[in-house]
């Protein structure tokens, strides 16, 4: 599965986007905060910090850790809030 | 008379240009509490004035800038003030808001807020100083862009002065004409054409006059405490990359309005975003007085002066005009600046225009989705009023019903303001805040992005469940707006009413409770609305243009939002209003 950086994620990261296996979105956070320490102020062990949402495949908000996830899936990950 | 609140003077500054009279109304205390500030008490001073009726341009017609009880307080962000009239492009209630310096030296004149009705006899500057007012020619500012008239004034009157000014566009009456202080606006709405149409090419105040605080060590505290709040990472994409970071967040979600909202993505979205643009530019930060977040982005263009970029201007002079050349979109965006011209009017109404001519209904060839030559052309006419420019400067509501073709059908606005960059078709809350707004289609007055943006709603298919929640978001920013505090503040506070009872405690004194506040919210929508009522509105007027209930968004068939289901949203939305 994908993960898509937006914003003040991808700032952090580095990078626009990374691919690597999960089999739910708990999962793919925690991976995600092991593998760029930088996402400290985002990312919270399985979940997002308040201020930044995921997205599923450009569909759907989610924030269940249990949330399952496919090998086609994308998350993007966004701040929540969306001012403009 | 009855001693004034802490935290305000008591009292509005009344000037009538064409007797040349000025006058001291007190304000009760009774209202200044029912209505605070900014947008609320300047709802009540125009329903006060009786004006609903008159047109938006005429003498008789007032425009008051309004200051807030939170204004020339620590409290981060509350440099702001309210400019409130009967907008020349809806006929409805308008209140803009813009920041800075001006706000500061209203209130120090001695006053709550400041009502001009009239029209001068010859072009003029009303000027303020400490509470002694007069009038100052100003024929020789004709034509002055609203930097040059500012910088001009200042220059003429002492730099301790600060201005509000128009640009051409305001002086020749373009009804999306704003007022610009240190290069903010008070933008949307057309306050610039109220303006212009007194004769006035700016107002300049100065003062001395302080309002004591009830609580002036508390206060002080909680503002560091605020302050401190506010460097954090509910604020971070303010901060660090400004609302322009909206743009590819918004095209990947397919809700970044493009070519004049015919689809949700853009192809040239890349090209314009602040990631792309600092690759090659330099970019410096800066931010209002009293302001801790500091969200303004400046980018460099090719000489010493920068343009600030914001997510509206990019989204409404790029991809809703197809237009993806950063060069020309940074250009447009600072040539509306100059010219004192809301870029979200102005980028909705020339792609308006680029679509009729495309489909052969509006004779300009050259008008055309792309064209960013044509984009920077149709600016220039619009503020001169010269040919297409001056039916462009109407605004796409009324130009449809100029050109004709049934195109009011795909002119993008609502009450005849042009919508801002939120897809009403992808994001449904915000369709629903759009259609009942009391100024038209606005972010500003209705926050129901926030809910499209989150698991409380499904964004494509709306139901009545979200109503509540639009109404939560738009009560919210009747207290922010007339406070005033900025919204970009609104991620740091736990429980927004509470704290902004207590900020309201530690400089008034009043002991407000946070379902006060509530009702106070509650009170100020229904005072913009009644104003609206007696200008003439009906409940038919809370609704989108065909478009948007007839055709599915290009590229995602899901959003879709049928007439039927709006009418149902704003049905609800009034039953629970009481409406």
């Amino acid at each position: 599965m994908r993960v898509e950086f937006m914003g003040i994620a991808r700032e952090r990261a580095g990078t626009a986007e990374v691919t690597f296996p999960a089999a739910t979105l708990g999962q793919m956070l925690a991976m995600l905060s092991t593998r760029f320490p930088m996402l400290g102020d985002i990312v919270n062990g399985e979940r997002l910090q308040p201020a930044f949402v995921a997205n599923l495949n450009g569909d759907r908000f989610v924030s269940d850790p249990a949330t399952p996830l496919v090998e086609d899936d994308s998350v993007l990950i966004l701040s929540a809030d969306a001012g403009g | 008379m009855a001693p004034s609140p802490f935290g305000y003077h008591g009292h509005c500054l009344r000037v009538d240009l064409s007797r040349g009279t000025s006058e001291r109304t007190p304000l009760p205390e009774r209202v200044l509490r029912q209505f605070l500030g900014g947008s609320g008490l300047g709802a009540w001073l125009l329903l006060e004035e009786g004006c609903a009726g008159a047109d938006a341009l005429a003498p008789e017609a007032p425009l008051a800038f309004v200051f807030s009880p939170l204004v020339g307080s620590p409290l981060t962000t509350s440099a702001k003030f309210a400019v409130v009239s009967k907008s020349p492009l809806t006929d409805r209630i308008n209140d803009s808001l813009a920041s800075s310096g001006f706000a500061i030296a209203g209130k120090r004149c001695g006053c709550d807020a400041i009502v001009v009705a009239g029209r001068a006899p010859e072009l003029s500057t009303l000027i303020i100083d400490d509470g002694r007012i007069r009038l100052e020619r100003a024929v020789d500012l004709r034509g002055a862009t609203c930097g040059e008239a500012e910088r001009a004034l200042k220059a003429r009157l002492g730099a301790d002065y600060q201005v509000a000014s128009i640009g051409p566009a305001g002086e020749r009456g373009v009804r999306y004409a704003t007022i610009s202080h240190d290069g903010r606006h008070a933008g949307r709405g057309g306050s610039g054409a109220v303006l212009g149409a007194k004769n006035l090419k700016a107002v300049a105040l100065r003062g001395t006059q302080r309002p004591a605080w009830a609580h002036p060590h508390e206060l002080a505290e909680y503002s560091k405490a605020l302050s401190k709040r506010s460097f954090g990472p509910a604020t971070a994409k303010y901060r660090e990359l400004g609302t322009a970071s909206n743009l590819l967040a918004f095209n990947r979600l397919g809700v970044l309005p493009t070519r004049n909202f015919q689809t949700g993505t853009f192809e040239g979205a890349s090209a314009i975003s602040p990631e792309e643009i600092r690759q090659t530019r330099s970019r410096t930060r800066a931010s209002c007085v009293t302001c801790t977040i500091g969200c303004e982005h400046i980018y460099a263009l090719g000489d010493d002066e920068g343009v600030r970029i914001e997510y509206e201007s990019l989204f409404a002079l790029g991809s809703l005009c197809g237009v993806a050349e950063a060069d020309v979109v940074l250009r447009a965006s600072r040539l509306c600046d100059e010219l004192g011209i809301d870029t979200i009017s102005a980028g909705g109404t020339i792609a308006f225009a680029m679509e009729c001519a495309e489909r052969g209904w509006l004779d300009a060839p050259w008008l055309r989705f792309e064209s960013g030559r044509a984009m920077l052309r149709a600016i220039e006419l619009i503020a001169r009023r010269e040919g297409i420019g001056n039916l462009l400067a109407e605004g796409s509501r009324r130009a449809a019903d100029a050109i004709g073709h049934g195109s009011r059908a795909i002119a993008p606005q609502v009450k005849g303001l042009e919508i801002p960059g939120y897809e009403p078709r992808a994001l449904q809350t915000m369709a629903l805040g759009f259609a009942v707004g009391a100024r038209g289609a606005d972010h500003n007055r209705s926050g129901a992005y926030e809910v499209d943006f989150s698991e409380k709603v499904d964004r494509r298919r709306v139901t009545v469940d979200a109503v509540r929640y639009a109404i939560e978001t738009e009560d919210r920013a009747a207290i922010m707006d007339s406070l005033i505090l900025c919204k970009f503040l609104r991620g740091v506070f736990g429980d927004f009413y509470a704290e902004s009872a207590e900020m309201l405690r530690l400089v008034t004194g009043w002991d407000v409770a946070a379902a006060e506040l509530r009702e106070t919210a509650r009170r100020i929508v229904g005072a913009k609305r009644r104003f609206n009522a007696f200008a003439g509105w009906t409940p038919e007027e809370d609704t989108l243009p065909d478009r948007f209930l007839e055709t599915a968004l290009e590229g995602d068939p899901a959003a879709a939002l049928s007439r039927e289901r709006l009418e149902t949203l704003v049905a609800e939305y009034h039953r629970q209003r009481g409406w």
